[in-house]
């Protein structure tokens, strides 16, 4: 070690440092597991009530035999920033491995394609599936998105282009809107519907989704437009491009990941709700492809009639039904990835051209 | 001076601008995108009518005791009393709860994604929260029923043991399980609202001038110093509209929390660990379907009472961001 050359001069005493820090880690675990084994606690008890204080202490003396007070201050700042992150990342994959794990045991081929007509609760699982669920909600989902985004882009623009005098307003409104909860908007085509003499139906499930999509699809669509340089729009207006043009050739390539983030944000807020579509559409445990009459079935619906039943068959397909939802979830962010990296490659070999 | 104002004029009579205002593709540009933008005031206006058109008879019959009172009778026969409080509070506790177990966790994580970890963590860990803010809320009801609902209640019955002689931990009758607790309801929207937090302040964290942090860092500030006067300072806004949207999101939630609330009209002012408490958007949706006419327009004025005031929590908080970033 000291043969080596020195040519970082910071990091003098690095070394010494390290081990310290993995002392300082070691010591808190070997005491608790210690405790776990000899009196038989609690481990997540274990966790909270020994490691953690100890993980402190001893943090706080690394941080205070090298640095003095600052030195205790970022110890403990990195020891419960850590501690907290590592919470947030065991409860999300709590859901998601319990979600895979239950799924999966409900997960087959027939389960995907078929419908639940004749379905009861004593049904065995090789009867029965999502297949009906998966196409309403698609269905529902690809209507509400035909008019939100447009909408959602276009008010974007306004948003980031115009310099009307309300436009603080409007701004506030967009955002007051997109903590709108999901009941209330179903209640509001609820009372439309009633008003109107509307039937329930797809379109009216796709109706109630809609106030949800916008404002995500407008705020996160602003977003990524503020950050396109404003020098590029005005260029484009200065070579005597008129602004939709400018606007459509300039800004939109430019903020182009930023609107299928927002796209899919939009997607990722309706694709799952649920209080909506139970308020507005009938459930329906056949196929129904029309978006215009009759009950339509949705997954979220489908996992919320299983809901809190006490037959073991139906937990299992109300995981299975949320394992399909989940992987739905997941090959949208999967394809808009790849989508908006290959354009993006795209454009660059065009450059070098 | 005098030369360059005598030319200029004849220039610009001679040059013929395309992209004047009165360009007829900008005409419509501009009106569709301002059609689309004032659309925001025409959809809050429909909401409110359309719930106020159905809700009216009932808002009007109960007056203020529909958001104060505590009784609900609407089976038909009786004299129709509905009154919404209990509920009401229930869902700012709920809300309350969630939004103090989640904000340290979320600006945690973001810190951590933004400054500690190496880019390639990062990145996978972005990638992670942007997915993960995407489950949908019925996947959570279930996990949160069959899964975490076991692990709360341990945790539960420790924090009454330990500190119980706390009100805010106190249970009357500690022998019965403590299910359907605020506290569980609060957990599980935690877990909703954590990853919308973390993505839009890890968005804030990583817009932030690196030269200011690297300035702070260079005058001699340590880590600690750096995220308390700079970092803090400068993404507190963002950081408070992230909180927003996860309160929008966590007032509003319904299926997540439904099964693990007890909805009594009993009202539950801080015990979160009580087993009592509910949810006005739990609230309308358990009772929908078993609705008579008029009970149904009584949870129309619930979703009236509900939007209003997620909009005015919303407007306000929006506009104390705002100020907050005009003086940046």
């Amino acid at each position: 070690m000291s043969v080596r050359p020195r040519v970082q001069p910071w990091a003098a005493g690095a070394f010494g440092l390290r081990i310290q820090t993995l002392i300082s880690i070691v010591i808190p675990v070997v005491i608790t597991a210690l405790l776990v084994v000899s009196s038989k606690l609690d481990i997540s008890l274990a966790v909270i009530a020994c490691y953690f204080p100890l993980q402190l202490l001893t943090a706080a003396l690394v941080g205070w035999r090298n640095f003095k007070r600052r030195g205790v201050k970022d110890s403990i700042l990195l020891v419960v920033a850590s501690f907290l992150s590592i919470l947030v990342l065991g409860l999300l994959f709590s859901v998601l491995f319990s979600v895979i794990g239950k799924g999966f045991e409900t997960l087959t081929p027939h389960f995907v394609y078929q419908n639940n007509i004749y379905v009861d609760n004593n049904t065995p699982l090789e009867y029965g599936g999502v297949g009906h669920a998966i196409l309403g909600t698609l269905l529902i989902v690809l209507l509400t998105t035909v008019v939100a985004v447009p909408l959602g882009i276009a008010m974007a623009i306004y948003l980031t282009t115009s310099r009307a005098r309300h436009l603080g307003l409007v701004r506030t409104i967009t955002q007051a809107l997109s903590g709108l909860p999901s009941v209330v908007s179903g209640l509001f085509i609820l009372a439309f519907m009633s008003v109107a003499g509307l039937e329930r139906s797809g379109v009216t499930g796709a109706m109630a989704l809609f106030p949800l999509m916008l404002p995500t699809v407008a705020r996160v669509a602003e977003e990524s437009l503020k950050l396109v340089p404003a020098d590029l729009r005005q260029a484009a207006l200065a070579l005597g491009a008129p602004n939709y043009r400018a606007f459509f050739q300039v800004v939109l390539p430019a903020a182009k990941s930023g609107i299928v983030t927002a796209v899919l944000l939009g997607l990722a807020r309706v694709v799952g709700e649920t209080a909506p579509l139970i308020l507005t559409t009938n459930a329906n445990n056949g196929t129904n492809v029309n978006v215009f009459s009759g009950g339509i079935a949705s997954l979220p619906t489908y996992v919320y009639g299983y809901l809190g039943s006490g037959y073991v068959t139906s937990q299992a397909r109300a995981w299975g039904g949320a394992l399909v939802l989940l992987i739905l979830v997941g090959v949208l962010f999967g394809l808009a990835r790849i989508f908006s990296r290959t354009k993006s490659t795209n454009s660059k070999s065009k450059k070098v051209k | 001076m005098a030369e360059t104002e005598t030319t200029q004029p004849k220039v610009a009579v001679r040059r013929k601008l395309q992209a004047g205002p009165l360009s007829r593709g900008d005409k419509w540009f501009f009106r569709g995108i301002s059609a689309a933008a004032n659309f925001a005031f025409v959809l809050v206006g429909l909401i409110l009518t359309f719930l106020l058109i159905q809700a009216w008879p009932v808002l009007q019959a109960q007056g203020f005791g529909f958001i104060f009172g505590s009784t609900w009778k609407a089976e038909d026969g009786a004299k129709v009393v509905m009154q919404l409080g209990p509920m009401l509070w229930g869902s700012i506790l709920i809300a309350i709860t969630g939004i103090v177990l989640a904000t340290p966790m979320a600006i945690s994580f973001a810190y951590l994604i933004v400054f500690l970890l190496p880019k390639r963590i990062a990145k996978i860990a972005t990638t992670l929260i942007d997915l993960l803010a995407a489950l949908p809320s019925v996947v959570i009801g279930l996990w949160g029923l069959y899964v975490f609902t076991p692990v709360a209640l341990h945790w539960a019955a420790i924090l009454n043991r330990s500190l119980g002689w706390f009100p805010l931990f106190h249970v009357k009758d500690p022998s019965r399980p403590l299910t359907d607790s605020p506290f569980l309801a609060g957990w599980i929207v935690a877990v909703m609202i954590v990853p919308i937090i973390t993505s839009v302040t890890r968005e804030i964290f990583s817009q932030l001038d690196q030269g200011l942090i690297n300035g702070a860092l260079a005058l001699g500030g340590s880590r600690f110093s750096v995220l308390r006067r700079v970092i803090i300072p400068n993404s507190a806004p963002g950081i408070l509209g992230g909180i927003l949207l996860g309160l929008g999101r966590a007032i509003g939630e319904t299926v997540a929390i439904l099964y693990v609330l007890q909805l009594s009209f009993n009202i539950n002012w801080y015990s979160i660990l009580e087993p009592r408490g509910g949810a006005v958007a739990s609230w309308i949706l358990a009772r929908f379907g078993e609705a008579s006419p008029a009970e149904f327009k009584g949870l129309m004025a619930a979703g009236l009472v509900l939007f209003v005031i997620t909009l005015i929590v919303n407007s306000l908080a929006n506009l104390i961001v705002n100020r907050s970033k005009a003086n940046r």
